[in-house]
């Protein structure tokens, strides 16, 4: 026979698991649990089948090395909502090194010089994120974006398992760096995937990689920057939408989108976004960019309004304040 | 195959006049355009340019280089009578299931309606190219010789299938697979269809500047002749061993983040999606 409580199986370093279950019409965390630097907080909420979990990193970043491993499950008819607190920075080392870190002796508190030689290439950060949803289950994840700093290296993926009538929302996005210390674009490397399986098929795949090409000894022209190609906008956001809870959401901002008449400008404007349907009927992928993260944060939180619907104005408002 | 019939096979594939499709395509250009990314034709042109076929080598010459392994490794197992007769057909079947995984990783991955839909129409197009115009013509008395006539008939076999699986909706028929299976079935090595793939992409981007009246016919020529090369040489050093990581032939620790398809140009993607949304347009894409 099984024992009662089946051990459960030890998290590493920067492991997290979450999952919730419903239980009569409340969701219950059957588990909620992550070790250094992985951190997650759900505060109290007073709403049916409904449940907000923070994700944070100690120190508000994550350093060069650092390995994120999440697994989420949310159970048939439960509402998770995903958050962070304030942007996930990346550092490709920490300023002051932590003490807990595994490998690090404790003996030494300053880091060995070659570590600050700009010749040592860094451990690059990693954060894998599994997601399950059963049906009529429901995610919204709705962190703040990443800022790497210069020279980080950064990649995440994140997939997502979905029952037929379950929903979703992912928010993804990256500012160009720490403006007031003059970065823009100086990090080294950001990858980030989201991949959709509904039902054992995949229904969406993205892809962004984000890296100065190395100039090419073939090439006599010009490389282009990372700078040069994303100008003269410093923050990409890229939504996926998809299911029944987020269908009227999809169409208002469908008819927005049908609304626009492009006539030749002489410059840029200061946001531009579009929207695609999936080949799967029930979702959308929204991309926007702009001059300024906080405009694309008012825009992002007028066009999910729907989302207000399912969460409520108060979760809402954590998301967007 | 020996160089001069791969030099035949260029030269018929590099023809402007080629039904394929790609006069109705600017890839996003005009779109850039008229969200006011214009500063001087001929360097915004440039650097279009670079920044397109970065991102098209990026994402999409991993699916060529995969489609062409498929049908070469069935084009030369038959060549070398490899092959039991009983046994062609379990190869092609499985050669159809790896295009058409290909075809639906491609399809999950192009997640911009407008580039999705000039990708399929384009795609859709060579494989007709191929059945109408590479096949041979029926009355035998234009052709002597049977020299090579099974072969082509095995390959020809395989892109009617596939042909009418696209026509059923079985599968897409995206550009770079199908671009990768036209190649190999003529017997295009793989490095030249790499290249030939990208060139045309370059040319196409300098045949709308042109259709759309920013650059004159002879500095678009001129592009052509000393800055296309360059560019399209130093993408394809950058990709041409990028896999999608999809066949049984890659690599056991096939790490997707380095060697895999990626979208690297999220601004390109946001202004070719908005291509319908323009007051007026000349192109489909």
């Amino acid at each position: 026979m099984q024992p009662l409580h089946s051990p459960i199986p030890r998290l590493r370093s920067g492991g997290g698991r979450i999952s919730l279950t419903s239980y009569g019409t409340s969701a219950v965390f059957s588990e909620l649990a992550s070790t250094y630097p992985l951190k997650v907080l759900s505060p109290r909420i007073v709403a049916r089948g409904l449940a907000v979990v923070y994700l944070l990193t100690y120190g508000g970043g994550l350093v060069g090395g650092d390995q994120i491993e999440l697994s989420v499950k949310a159970d048939s008819k439960t509402v998770l909502v995903l958050l962070s607190q304030g942007s996930t920075k990346v550092f490709k080392i920490r300023p002051g090194r932590r003490l807990a870190s595994p490998g690090v002796s404790r003996h030494s508190l300053t880091p060995p010089t070659s570590i600050i030689s700009p010749l040592v290439t860094y451990p690059a950060t990693r954060q894998n994120m599994t997601f399950t949803i059963a049906a009529e289950g429901a995610l919204f994840l709705l962190p703040d974006p990443v800022t790497c700093f210069r020279s980080a290296s950064y990649n995440q993926s994140q997939t997502f398992y979905l029952s037929k009538s379950a929903s979703l929302v992912v928010l993804d996005w990256l500012t160009s760096g720490r403006m007031s210390m003059g970065e823009e674009w100086a990090f080294s490397r950001y990858y980030s995937a989201n991949e959709v399986w509904v039902e054992g098929k995949r229904i969406a795949k993205d892809i962004m990689l984000l890296d100065d090409q190395q100039p090419d000894p073939i090439a006599k022209i010009l490389s282009r920057t990372l700078a040069d190609r994303l100008a003269p906008y410093s923050c990409y956001a890229m939504v996926m939408l998809f299911g029944p809870l987020v269908q009227s959401t999809i169409q208002d901002i469908a008819a927005q989108f049908d609304q626009i008449a492009i006539f030749k400008t002489k410059r840029p404007a200061e946001m531009v976004w579009s929207l695609s349907p999936m080949t799967s009927e029930s979702g959308a992928i929204v991309r926007v960019a702009g001059k300024e993260t906080e405009s694309v944060r008012t825009w992002l939180g007028q066009a999910l309004l729907g989302l207000q619907e399912t969460v409520g104005i108060d979760v809402y408002r954590k998301a967007f304040p | 195959m020996d160089d001069d019939d791969e030099t035949y096979i260029l030269l018929l594939l590099s023809d402007s006049n080629l039904p394929t499709g790609s006069f109705v395509a600017s890839s996003g250009l005009e779109s850039y355009i008229k969200h006011g990314f214009m500063t001087s034709p001929t360097s915004t042109i440039v650097t279009f340019l670079q920044d397109s076929l970065g991102a098209y080598a990026r994402s999409a010459l991993p699916f060529v280089t995969d489609a062409h392994h498929v049908v070469e490794r069935l084009r030369t197992r038959e060549k070398d009578g490899g092959i039991e007769t009983g046994d062609m057909r379990e190869c092609q079947d499985k050669a159809l299931e790896d295009l058409a995984a290909l075809d639906d990783l491609y399809d999950t991955m192009t997640l911009n309606h407008v580039a999705r839909r000039a990708s399929k129409s384009q795609g859709v197009a060579l494989l007709t190219l191929y059945s109408k115009g590479f096949s041979r013509p029926s009355s035998s008395s234009v052709i002597s010789g049977a020299e090579g006539c099974d072969q082509n008939r095995c390959m020809s076999d395989l892109l009617e299938k596939f042909k009418l699986m696209a026509r059923k909706e079985d599968t897409q028929a995206h550009l770079p697979i199908c671009w990768g299976v036209l190649t190999a079935a003529l017997g295009l090595a793989l490095e030249r269809s790499q290249y030939l793939h990208l060139f045309l992409h370059a040319r196409s981007l300098l045949s709308a500047s042109v259709r759309l009246n920013d650059m004159g016919p002879y500095s678009a020529q001129q592009l052509l002749m000393h800055v296309v090369r360059p560019l399209v040489a130093s993408q394809l050093a950058r990709c041409k061993d990028l896999r999608t990581g999809l066949l049984e032939d890659s690599e056991v620790d096939f790490d997707e983040k380095i060697l895999g398809p990626a979208n690297t140009w999220p601004l390109g993607e946001i202004l070719a999606a908005r291509h319908d949304l323009q007051h007026s347009r000349i192109f489909n894409s």
